[in-house]
This record gives structure tokens, C-alpha cells and sequence, in this order.
């Protein structure tokens, strides 16, 4: 009986050890750093006020001739714009081309990051407007390549071409290439339709959609599209045919002067 | 030319072969400028060297000839895809077969003319040819002789049946004409009103209504649009819909083939002001416009959707559409306008067309301005 309860209390107190060492060692779950409410809405605002007053105005209203407002454009506008560089702008003018984003919005570090959201979180506080989805990076992209494929050449490669090569549009402006485009970019371009692109509701192309139109994307962009070695620029048959055309004939005049030369 | 003595059978049996060759150049009025021999003829290394080439070159298409029949044969021709095991092979299959062939035919080729310029002697030859027409006594007996034959025959004086031989040949040949290009007599406008260039999938069939349907990439798949769908500066390509199509997939297929069925449903800003075009002031549905998607130009699909300009741009001739002028051309080679389809909403929210188009869709054509419709 004593023998029992004496490996009883030893159970019991190794139990008591493990449970009480895991709960010390182990740390708590990550709480979230970046503030939240009204603090991030005001750094936003101080962000706002270095980096985009003098184009959009002190209370989002734009300013004739240097930038539109953005009352009602929304988070995703705000990540898409400032993460790929497109604002702020490098020199006054009315369109924005993709460079490396400024240090402190740069999508790739923490602070960037927590930069991003908070000034998302103010334009988003005026006006509200498409919002960053909530999942990042591998969660944004989806399962079904082929249907995103479908769905990729309905409704984006008139523009962007099949393989996300970019193209032209109407003076002298173009749309960009996909290549360094990432999922979260993808995403909040198609929600808050940037420049001159179109507005792709979430009731128009289901979040589902989005993601796959993503997958589509990243698969024709990784992979060996150039069997025969030289890309070409990858745009297809008119670059192909001229080249073929031009070496071609040329060497089809090499062999015509080599045959009729006397030896 | 001096005519040469005709010899005798004996005499030309003596001759020799190039005795008999000199001869057929006289009687032909040929006469040989230029007997070079070939070019290093005299050097038998650089002859032992031109052989080889010559044989090397005709071994090479062989080989060449063998793999293509081998490659063409057993070189696994599915398809692999990207990252999978056999994928490169895959890759390689075409340029195999091209290389294997322009190494067969190629190395033929290239050997004929090694052998030309190596070992043909450069000779020069002249012929001499009388100008103008032929004699005279050639000319006569030649007509005679068709003149004749045609007494012969009968054909000459039998009229009746010589004509009625040349018509019924002639009625045979335009027969086999008629049978040959009346297939593709087809008359365009045998519907009249409903003529497939006045009309397209659009138009209104014993009254049913006909619904905006969202292309979805699947055929089956059945998206009708509420207003609520697209967000300001949005598009959507939709072609018609009726519900009795509704599990027919041919017919749901057919109405996204069709080439002038399709349709930009766009919605603008709020706000955005409008210079309707003529006679199209009430076919939008607030900011709700449906354009036709087929350029008036080539028939390109003109659906760059610009929202910052507001222009349509059509990508193969550039053409723009300026949406905020009714959809008027205003760069590029098309005249017209884009054509708009009349919009608005059923009792269940859903947009539908009130109608066919009120202008021909797609390139312009001869009877436009007939506008019978």
C-alpha cells in the first residue's frame, strides 16, 4: 500500500516538474507588436504628413494638378502603391512606375511592415475602402493553377499579357510586367485596381479566385518558358517571326553566295 | 553556219566519243568558249581532299537520315510537364526532329555542291538560235497539215455537229465552275432584318429575357450579374443568357464562341459625366454601360479597359475608344463607334439587355449605311 501511494506521489510530482517546467520554458504565445487602434492610425497619420502630404493634401482631399485624393481608396491601394515603390513618387507627374520602395515602408522588414499598416490603417480610418486581406505570402496563393490560368487569360492578359510580360496602353504608358510582383502586391492590385487598371471586386472574382489567378502567375513566371534558349523578350510570335525572318534571310544569302562563288 | 557533210553509217561507227560529241555540237550550233579544267586538278592532294569532304558529307546525311527515323520513331513524344521526370527530353523532342532533318537534307545539299565546284570543269558553251519567227515553209505546212485534219475527220464539214460538240464542252467547263465556286455563293442578307450582320445573340427571342452572364472560363458554370457585383471602375466580359439554356451546354458554349456576342459591362465612378452619343441617351443603366467587345475596325477585341483615361484600347491597331463620349473612336483607324447594348435591371436585381444592339457590331461593311434595322 505504502510501496503504491509512495510511486503515486513520484508519478505525481514528475507530472507536476514536466507541466511546470513546460509552462516556464516554453515562451507565450507571439503577441502582436505592432499597435493597433487609434495609435496606429495616428503613426500613420505622422507618416502621411512626411511622406504624402504635399501631393495628396492634409486631409486626403488631393491637390489640383500634383495628386488625387484618397478618401474611400482603402488599404490595399495604400500597400500596393507604397510597397512597390510606386509612392511616394520620384519626381512630380502623373504616373507611378514600380522601384524599390522607400527604406521604411520596404515590405520585407518588420518595420516596413508595421510602417505599411499603420499608414494603411489611417487612410483606411478616412473613408474606409478595399482592405489588405488578412493571410500573407504562401497562404495567398491557391490550388488550382489551371482554373487561375482560365481565369488569368479572362480577365488580365489582354493587358498583361499570357505570361504576365506586360504590354501598352494608350499614351505612352504600359502595363507592368508581373515578375517581381508579390502575392500580397497581386492581391491588393486586383482589389483596388491601381493607375489605369480596372477594379476587380471580391463579388466579381472570389477571394478563392484571386488566389488562383496568383498561383497562375507565379507558376508561368518560374518556369523555363524558352525551350530554344533565347526569350526573346517573351512576347511571343511577331519578336519570333522577325528574328526568324531577319537570320534567316541573311543566312539564306550566306549559302546563295557561297554556292554561286567560284572556288 | 557552214552545213557539215552528212556521214555515213560506217563512218559513224568509226568515230570516236568525242568525235560524235563535236558533231552533235556542230549540227546544234554549239560552240565551246571556255574548257577549264576543275581547279586543282593537277594536285592530287587537294583532289584526295575534296573526295573526302564529298564522302564525309554524304555519310553525315545518312546518319542524319537514320536518326531522324529513329527519333521520329522511338524518342517518347507525350507531354511532361514542368519539373517532372522526362520533361527536358520532352522539350527536346521538336528540335530533335528539326536538326535531324536539316542535318539529312542539309548535308546532301552541301555535298552536291562540294562535288560541283570541286571536280565540275568550268566550261562555257554558246549556242547559236535563228531570231523571229519560223520559216515560212514551216509556218504553211504546219496549218495545212491542221487543216487537213480536220477535213479528214469530218469535223470541217459537219457544222451542226462541230458546234453543238464546242457548246456542250462549254457547258460542262462552266458546270464544273459553277459546281467548284457556288459552294461559297452564300447571300448575307437572306433574313432580311434578322441578317446575321444586323443582329447577334443579343436579340430578344419570343420575349424571354435575355440575362448578362459572367464568362467564368467553365461553359457550365451559370454567373448572372447583380449591379452590386462590380465595384466602381470595374469590368466584366458577359455574354446572353436565357434560362432555357440553362444544363445545355452546347447551347451555353455557343453563346461564348459566338464572335459578336461579347459584351465590357463597366461600371464608372459615381459622378462621371457622359456626352451621350445620338440616340443612346438612355442605354445605361446609372453607371452601368455595356459596350460591345469587338473592335469596329479588324474586329480585334478592343478590351484594354483604361480607367484612368477612360478609353477602350483595342491592341491591335491601337484604336481608343473614349468610354465618356458614348464610346467614340478618337485614336487609330476605327470609324465607329464602339456599339452599345441597352441595360437595366429585372425584378430580381439581376442585369439583363433590353434588347439587341442598335448598331451593327464589329467591322464595318459595304450595305452599313442601309441600316435596315
Amino acid at each position: 500500500m505504502t510501496r503504491r501511494l509512495r510511486h503515486a506521489l513520484l508519478v505525481l510530482a514528475a507530472l507536476v516538474a514536466v507541466g511546470g517546467g513546460y509552462a516556464l520554458l516554453v515562451p507565450a504565445p507571439q503577441q502582436a507588436t505592432a499597435q493597433t487602434g487609434q495609435t496606429q492610425i495616428d503613426q500613420g497619420r505622422a507618416l502621411y504628413e512626411r511622406a504624402c502630404i504635399s501631393c495628396h493634401g492634409a486631409n486626403l482631399q488631393g491637390a489640383p494638378g500634383r495628386g488625387p485624393g484618397l478618401v474611400g481608396v482603402g488599404d490595399a491601394a495604400v500597400y500596393f502603391q507604397v510597397s512597390t515603390g510606386r509612392m511616394p513618387l520620384a519626381r512630380s507627374e502623373d504616373r507611378g512606375y514600380r522601384k524599390d520602395p522607400q527604406p521604411q515602408f520596404d515590405p520585407d522588414t518588420e518595420q516596413g511592415r508595421a510602417n505599411l499598416a499603420a499608414l494603411g490603417a489611417y487612410i483606411q480610418a478616412n473613408g474606409g475602402g478595399p482592405t489588405t486581406p488578412a493571410e500573407t505570402g504562401p497562404e495567398l496563393i491557391g490550388s488550382d493553377v489551371a482554373h487561375g490560368g482560365e481565369l488569368y487569360r479572362l480577365n488580365c492578359a489582354s493587358c498583361h499579357h499570357f505570361t504576365g510580360r506586360g504590354g501598352i496602353l494608350a499614351d505612352g504608358r504600359y502595363p507592368p510586367r508581373l515578375e517581381a510582383a508579390t502575392p500580397e502586391q497581386m492581391y491588393t492590385a486586383m482589389l483596388s485596381g491601381p493607375m489605369a487598371m480596372p477594379v476587380f471586386s471580391d463579388r466579381q472574382l472570389t477571394p478563392e479566385e484571386k488566389k488562383d489567378i496568383i498561383a497562375y502567375v507565379l507558376a508561368v513566371r518560374g518556369q523555363n518558358n524558352a525551350p530554344g534558349g533565347f526569350t526573346l523578350g517573351e512576347l511571343g510570335p511577331a519578336a519570333e517571326g522577325l528574328v526568324a525572318f531577319v537570320v534567316g534571310l541573311v543566312a539564306l544569302v550566306g549559302v546563295a553566295a557561297w554556292i554561286g562563288a567560284r572556288s | 553556219m557552214s552545213t557539215p557533210r552528212e556521214p555515213t553509217g560506217p563512218e559513224l561507227e568509226r568515230l570516236s566519243r568525242s568525235e560524235l560529241v563535236d558533231l552533235g555540237h556542230t549540227l546544234d550550233g554549239i560552240r565551246i568558249v571556255t574548257d577549264e579544267p576543275p581547279p586543282g586538278s593537277s594536285d592530287p592532294r587537294r583532289e584526295r581532299r575534296n573526295r573526302r569532304r564529298v564522302t564525309l558529307l554524304l555519310v553525315l546525311s545518312l546518319l542524319a537520315a537514320g536518326a531522324f527515323v529513329g527519333a521520329y520513331l522511338f524518342w517518347p513524344t507525350g507531354y511532361v510537364p514542368p519539373g517532372a521526370p522526362g520533361h527536358t527530353a520532352h522539350l527536346l523532342y521538336t528540335p530533335l526532329l528539326g536538326i535531324t532533318f536539316f542535318g539529312a537534307v542539309g548535308a546532301l545539299g552541301a555535298a552536291m555542291i562540294v562535288y560541283v565546284r570541286s571536280f565540275y570543269p568550268d566550261e562555257v558553251a554558246v549556242q547559236h538560235l535563228e531570231k523571229g519567227p519560223s520559216a515560212e515553209r514551216d509556218r504553211f505546212t504546219a496549218a495545212a497539215t491542221f487543216a487537213e485534219a480536220g477535213a479528214h475527220t469530218g469535223f470541217g464539214r459537219r457544222a451542226l455537229i462541230r458546234r453543238l460538240g464546242l457548246t456542250g464542252l462549254g457547258v460542262v467547263g462552266i458546270l464544273g465552275g459553277l459546281v467548284a465556286i457556288g459552294g461559297l455563293v452564300r447571300n448575307p442578307w437572306k433574313e432580311g432584318g434578322d441578317a446575321p450582320l444586323w443582329t447577334t445573340g443579343w436579340k430578344p427571342v419570343g420575349g424571354e429575357t435575355v440575362f448578362l452572364r459572367e464568362t467564368t472560363g467553365d461553359p457550365t458554370e451559370i454567373v448572372k450579374i447583380r449591379p452590386e457585383d462590380v465595384d466602381p471602375d470595374g469590368m466584366v466580359t458577359v455574354v446572353p443568357f436565357r434560362e432555357s439554356e440553362r444544363g445545355d451546354v452546347e447551347a451555353l458554349h455557343a453563346a461564348e464562341m459566338a464572335p459578336d456576342n461579347p459584351v465590357m459591362l463597366i461600371r464608372l465612378p459615381p459622378g462621371t459625366r457622359v456626352d451621350h452619343l445620338p440616340r443612346r441617351e438612355d442605354l445605361h443603366y446609372g453607371d452601368y454601360y455595356a459596350f460591345s467587345k469587338v473592335c469596329t475596325h479588324l474586329g480585334c477585341p478592343a478590351s484594354l479597359y483604361d480607367t484612368r483615361l477612360q478609353v477602350f484600347l483595342c491592341p491591335c491597331h491601337q484604336s481608343q475608344f473614349k468610354i465618356t463620349e458614348g464610346a467614340r473612336p478618337i485614336f487609330g483607324p476605327a470609324a465607329r463607334p464602339l456599339p452599345q447594348l441597352p441595360i437595366t435591371v429585372d425584378a430580381d436585381g439581376f442585369l439583363v439587355a433590353r434588347g439587341d444592339f442598335p448598331d451593327p457590331v464589329g467591322p464595318s461593311f459595304w450595305e452599313i449605311g442601309r441600316g435596315s434595322h
